[in-house]
């Protein structure tokens, strides 16, 4: 039965150390994400943020707590349906967008197809189709080094729905961006649960994507302050 | 992920790391030449020296009991007449060998009775005569070993120590044409033994007795081993094993060495990329694909290394030769299935060279390289 929730958590908690030094970088949250809608987290460095992104795309495990993704739990998968998950189901725009320089633009945004086994001109055409669609077309053989912050990002981007997940996941994505690229970006993602129709997280500092997002939670050392 | 896919991929980025394939792809390449040149030479020796050893001569061989090379063999000369009093026995010549001075040269002598010369070796007189008596200081030589020395028939040479006159150049298209012939007597003098020989060329008076013949000398002389000519070469197998078995050690340090030399690159390489095998995980690659990946790549370099290896191997080994005198070189035997395990080691080098970097790559995790580098 679809419940309209993509993604849910109970009592998620992640902490780093023991004893005295025991840090807690989130604490006890308890979550609920509608299906194909935009949510926001924000709050001040060192809140949680990129650590609850991470148990939320399968690359942590929580401390304790649950995460269900479609209603399925993901803290007690194995690594092998952990990888199946992040190839298919969810895609993840890291905070420095993580592009592999050893591999062209254009392979960057196969990467994933071709770890889920696609066939090379389905892979190609499909990766040519989204670098035309995040605004890099014409530079399909360039190295990510010979892009800018705001292109390597959307190559980033086109990487991540590359496999048209259900989730994507991005992690301080204007981050490095100047005002006209940061607007893009809210532009792109906008379009990215429109045309794709994936639920979008996003942890950011940036105000113009908190007041655009229709839900939006504020972290603060670990716990949900407000949202 | 389809296997050709993943080729496909990992040649792709061999090609982006230029040196580092470049480096790996010599390195496995010496190994094949390293690997092929000894076993060649092996393989050549063994070919060559059965080749010298199954032509001294004869129906039958008599040795000692034991040994694995005429020249280490010593048997009473008295054998000699007990195997001509066997019925059917046509010829039993004592041969005494021994590696001497020649010169500056090392031959290897033969003394034989010089009126039992014909009826044991064909041969051809290039220049002068064959000694025909038991006196001392004269002596034939062989074609080869006289243009080594640079002498002939008239001339003199030292042998041992000793001026010997040279009565004439032979030639039987054998080792003994690298080697000289001298009176029995006279080798016994020279060797210093009293009485004996190396061993007792034997021919028979029917070929098809010859197996009753060796029945017979084994009888009567049980610290001989008597055996058809043409089963010399498999006496010698002993010191081919312990070759074989040197060849063998030698291929094990060095592949063992390959093998923590690539290992070690290996580790290195992927620790420099750690963060791009993050990304594949972090991206959806298997612990799996990733093993796969790092396979492929030693793959494809262990096969670019093979096909170098065995084609600089090919060349050198057919532009060399063994030096065995100053004008006698033997060309290296190039035997195929070395080739094929040459082949067979250096894919397996390269794969057990990065079986531990793989594993150990693939338990990357992702969270804690892009956390801390």
């Amino acid at each position: 039965m679809d419940d309209g929730i993509i993604l849910r958590t109970e009592g998620l908690t992640k902490s780093y150390g023991n004893g005295p030094e025991k840090t807690i970088a989130l604490d006890n949250l308890n979550l609920q994400i509608a299906r194909g809608k935009l949510l926001a987290v924000y709050g001040p460095s060192g809140s949680g943020k990129t650590t609850l992104l991470f148990l939320l795309g399968g690359l942590d495990k929580p401390t304790s707590g649950k995460i269900y993704f479609d209603g399925v739990e993901v803290t007690n998968m194995n690594e092998r349906r952990l990888s199946e998950l992040r190839r298919k189901d969810i895609g993840f725009v890291f905070q420095n967008y993580n592009l592999v320089d050893e591999l062209t633009v254009l392979e960057n945004v196969m990467l994933t197809m071709t770890f889920e086994g696609k066939p090379d001109r389905e892979k190609r055409d499909r990766a040519r189709q989204l670098l035309h669609r995040v605004g890099v077309a014409g530079k399909e053989r360039r190295r990510p080094s010979q892009l800018s912050a705001g292109e390597q990002q959307r190559v980033a981007t086109a990487r991540a729905i590359a496999n048209g997940p259900r989730l994507v996941l991005m992690d301080e994505p204007t981050g490095n961006l100047d005002q006209e690229n940061s607007q893009q970006l809210v532009q792109l993602v906008a379009d990215i649960i429109e045309g794709e129709g994936a639920t979008c997280v996003i942890a950011t500092h940036n105000l113009d994507i908190v007041n655009e997002a229709p839900s939006k939670i504020f972290l603060k050392s670990g716990r949900i302050v407000s949202g | 992920m389809p296997a050709l896919s993943l080729i496909r991929f990992t040649a792709r980025g061999l090609g982006r790391r230029p040196v580092r394939t470049t480096l790996t792809v010599i390195g496995l390449a010496a190994l094949i030449l390293t690997y092929v040149s000894v076993q060649s030479l092996v393989s050549t020796l063994e070919i060559n020296v059965s080749g010298s050893v199954s032509s001294l001569g004869g129906e039958i061989d008599v040795w000692s009991k034991g040994t694995s090379f005429p020249l280490f063999s010593r048997v009473p000369e008295s054998y000699a007449n007990t195997v001509k009093n066997i019925p059917g026995v046509n010829l039993a010549a004592p041969v005494a060998l021994a590696q001497m001075t020649v010169d500056n040269n090392e031959a290897v002598i033969a003394g034989v009775v010089p009126s039992q010369l014909p009826r044991m070796i064909s041969y051809t007189m290039v220049a002068g005569t064959m000694i025909t008596s038991n006196q001392s200081g004269i002596l034939s030589i062989g074609k080869a070993l006289a243009a080594t020395v640079g002498k002939g028939a008239g001339q003199t040479l030292l042998l041992d120590g000793y001026n010997y006159s040279i009565a004439g150049v032979y030639q039987t298209n054998a080792w003994i044409d690298y080697s000289l012939i001298i009176p029995h007597s006279v080798a016994q003098q020279l060797i210093g033994w009293v009485n004996q020989t190396s061993m007792i060329v034997v021919t028979t008076q029917d070929p098809r007795n010859v197996d009753t013949v060796i029945g017979q000398i084994r009888t009567l002389l049980p610290t001989a081993d008597a055996f058809r000519t043409s089963e010399a070469p498999s006496k010698i197998s002993p010191i081919f094993a312990s070759l074989e078995a040197i060849a063998t050690d030698i291929t094990i340090i060095v592949s063992l060495s390959a093998v923590l030399g690539i290992m070690n690159s290996n580790l290195n390489n992927l620790r420099e990329r750690m963060r791009t095998f993050a990304i594949f995980k972090a991206t959806g690659a298997s612990s799996s694909q990733i093993v796969r990946l790092v396979l492929y790549e030693s793959l494809l370099i262990g096969i670019l290394g093979t096909l170098l290896g065995l084609g600089i191997s090919y060349v050198v080994l057919n532009l060399v030769s063994i030096p065995v005198a100053e004008t006698i070189n033997v060309a290296i035997i190039l035997v195929p299935s070395t080739f094929i395990y040459a082949t067979l080691l250096a894919i397996s080098v390269s794969l057990a060279a990065a079986i531990y970097p793989a594993l150990r790559i693939a338990r990357v995790r992702p969270q804690e390289v892009f956390r801390f580098g």
